[in-house]
């Protein structure tokens, strides 16, 4: 939380005189007060003339603290909220729909991984249509690889049922489609944060809801930085992870990530990223493609409810 | 943790946080000099952090317009942007189809095939038909030709040029055009000097000479292509530490990427073959192993069937795939006739 000189602003009660007290029985930061015997400190604080500001200043700290975890929720409410809010949106292909009992959960981290031209940017590509058409919903689409392209997306709304008997449906639609291009992990941060900051300010009404947030792909950008000497590299690539899902978690957005293949032993595909990558995702499915041909075939390497190793097959 | 977002050196950050800022609030109000004092660093070290600092905590303000992220477009802007840029032509009817009307404009296109297959033909083709003037059809651009191998040869890029003056003569006469300004016949020495060729020897310079593209296109900003002959080579022998080559491939790749998207140029990458050997049989893929096959947007790998050459399109986010004949002929890359044969080596 840092020093308590850089609290004085936003909370003036923490003057001076407050930190003048505190320091004299070295304390500099809110760690050192949460080490510290409270106790004492009142009773010391009592001891002083200004004695009630310093209890104020104290009480003020700790519901500083306070503010700074998630709120407990029991069992039900966590039930309810799960039942109100987190639907599942449907990825537009039926093969897709049928193996994961519905489709995307929203809430829910969701990995594609699969080998070179497998099919990941054509599923995410059909998902973003199919949610902004069904839904209406605003659709985030981070791409590191140049590879959002409108006239796919234009292809698949105008595939989606009665959506050619809608006049300027495609304009509507379309306009709900954000992409963003980005080049390394720190801008690619950047976004989710400022895409929090603006779920968190504005009061978004049903149509133009931002419901679903697609990278294509994260591995591409936290390759280059993954390994070597020191391990910040990793670090990055877990505080991304997690700040993806407390963003699908608060703000009930599903969000979908592309990962690609490396050689494992014996010459065998695994996923790039790691072990420390592995725990991350809610769901991790795993795609191929017979090559020439349309037909993938979509397996789940680890989902929260359901079997893994059940498979589909569909086409694109 | 706020600060794991800035783009700072783990040692700044690690001094940073034991000093107690953790969030960029607090670093916000701060003095250089203070924060040189409790840091125990250089002013001008100070000032950089605090320069970060700033650049990241404005971003977090989306500005006036309610886009909900900075710099992002929606698809429909995209659409309308897309039919507007242009194609490079590969001078062959076939393959000009299956791309779409050529080399994509903010694209990196990959292109790989066996020794002796054309790729460097391709790539001179290339170079030569990005200059193509727009009242031709063509761009009207400069080319940037990246030689790692020493193929590149000025014969037969003056060869090209002149065949490709040549066709344009005979297009206009067809067409009837009466353009004042195309009076003065355009030389192939013209065309020549509208390609900066760069030659790299060792990795290092190959990706100095990346690093340096940005400088270099912000200078000629009529530069439509971007060709690197062979990307792969300087990374393939003597490598020991194949991690570190996967980071830097992957690093080149994303800088590659930018520079297509930022300058709205093609990126042309060649490649080699090398052999895998999967499920008991030997397979020729990409070389550079199954990272880097996820660096590029487009991929075009060609190959030969019997006596013709064909080019097939393996990875496209838009175009299906497909293959079609093209032919190497004195002229360059042209339409495949059913009389060209390949040469056989007795």
């Amino acid at each position: 939380m840092g020093s308590l000189k850089s609290l004085e602003c936003e909370y003036p009660i923490i003057d001076s005189d407050f930190q003048n007290f505190c320091a004299s029985h070295g304390i500099f930061s809110v760690e050192d007060i949460l080490i510290h015997d409270l106790y004492m400190l009142v009773a010391f604080a009592e001891q002083q003339s200004t004695s009630e500001r310093l209890k104020q200043g104290i009480t003020q700290i700790l519901s500083i603290i306070d503010g700074q975890h998630q709120p407990w929720l029991n069992g039900m409410e966590l039930l309810e909220d799960a039942q109100q809010n987190k639907q599942v949106l449907s990825t537009g292909c039926e093969g897709i729909d049928m193996l994961l009992q519905g489709g995307l959960c929203v809430g829910h981290l969701t990995e594609l991984v699969g080998p070179s031209s497998s099919g990941k940017t054509q599923i995410c590509l059909k998902v973003a249509s199919g949610v902004a058409t069904r839904y209406m919903g605003g659709v985030v689409f981070i791409d590191t690889g140049n590879s959002f392209s409108p006239l796919r997306i234009a292809h698949f709304i105008n595939q989606i049922p009665d959506t050619i008997f809608k006049e300027n449906i495609l304009e509507k639609v379309m306009s709900q489609i954000l992409c963003h291009s980005v080049f390394d992990i720190f801008a690619m941060l950047d976004v989710v944060h400022q895409l929090e900051y603006s779920l968190r300010s504005q009061v978004q009404t049903g149509a133009d809801q931002v419901r679903l947030l697609i990278v294509d792909s994260i591995s591409s950008l936290i390759t280059p930085i993954l390994g070597g000497s020191g391990s910040h590299g990793r670090a990055l690539m877990i505080s991304a992870g997690f700040l993806l899902k407390k963003l699908a978690h608060e703000h009930n957005l599903a969000v979908v990530v592309t990962n690609h293949m490396v050689g494992g032993e014996g010459g065998i595909l695994k996923p790039a990223l790691g072990e420390s990558w592995k725990s991350i995702p809610h769901v991790r499915l795993l795609l191929s493609r017979d090559p020439g041909s349309s037909i993938c075939h979509m397996s789940i390497l680890k989902h929260s409810y359901m079997a893994s190793g059940r498979a589909a097959r569909f086409m694109i | 943790m706020e600060l794991a977002r800035l783009p700072i050196s783990a040692s700044q950050r690690g001094k940073l946080i034991s000093a107690g800022y953790t969030s960029l609030s607090s670093l916000s109000s701060l003095s250089p000099s203070t924060l040189a004092q409790d840091l125990k660093i250089s002013d001008n070290e100070a000032l950089e952090i605090l320069r970060v600092v700033s650049q990241g905590s404005r971003l977090d303000k989306p500005d006036g317009s309610h886009a909900i992220v900075n710099g992002a477009q929606t698809a429909w802007d995209m659409l309308h942007e897309e039919e507007s840029l242009k194609c490079i032509t590969t001078s062959c009817v076939d393959l000009d189809d299956i791309l779409g009307g050529g080399i994509k404009c903010k694209e990196v296109t990959e292109i790989g095939g066996v020794p002796g297959i054309g790729k460097t033909q391709l790539g001179i083709q290339l170079a030569v038909n990005v200059q193509i003037p727009v009242y031709y059809g063509g761009l009207g651009g400069k080319a940037i030709y990246i030689d790692t191998e020493g193929s590149f040869m000025l014969e037969r890029a003056l060869q090209i040029a002149k065949a490709c003056i040549e066709d344009m003569s005979g297009n206009s006469d067809f067409l009837q055009k009466d353009f004042q300004s195309c009076q003065v016949k355009a030389q192939p020495k013209d065309f020549l000097q509208n390609i900066f060729y760069f030659r790299v020897c060792s990795y290092t310079e190959q990706i100095a000479m990346i690093n340096y593209l940005d400088k270099f296109i912000s200078e000629h900003k009529d530069v439509n292509v971007v060709i690197i002959d062979s990307v792969t080579f300087h990374f393939r022998q003597d490598f020991d530490d194949l991690a570190l080559r996967t980071r830097l491939l992957s690093g080149m790749a994303l800088k590659l990427m930018k520079l297509a998207k930022k300058f709205s140029l093609a990126v042309v990458l060649l490649n080699q073959v090398t052999t895998k050997h999967t499920e008991g049989s030997f397979q020729l893929t990409l070389a550079l192993g199954d990272s880097w096959s996820h660096s590029c947007t487009n991929r075009v790998i060609l190959y030969w069937n019997g006596d013709e050459r064909y080019a097939y399109i393996d990875k496209s986010p838009s175009l299906r795939s497909a293959s079609a004949p093209y032919s190497v002929t004195g002229k360059g890359i042209r339409t495949a006739t059913s009389k060209c044969k390949r040469i056989k080596i007795m």
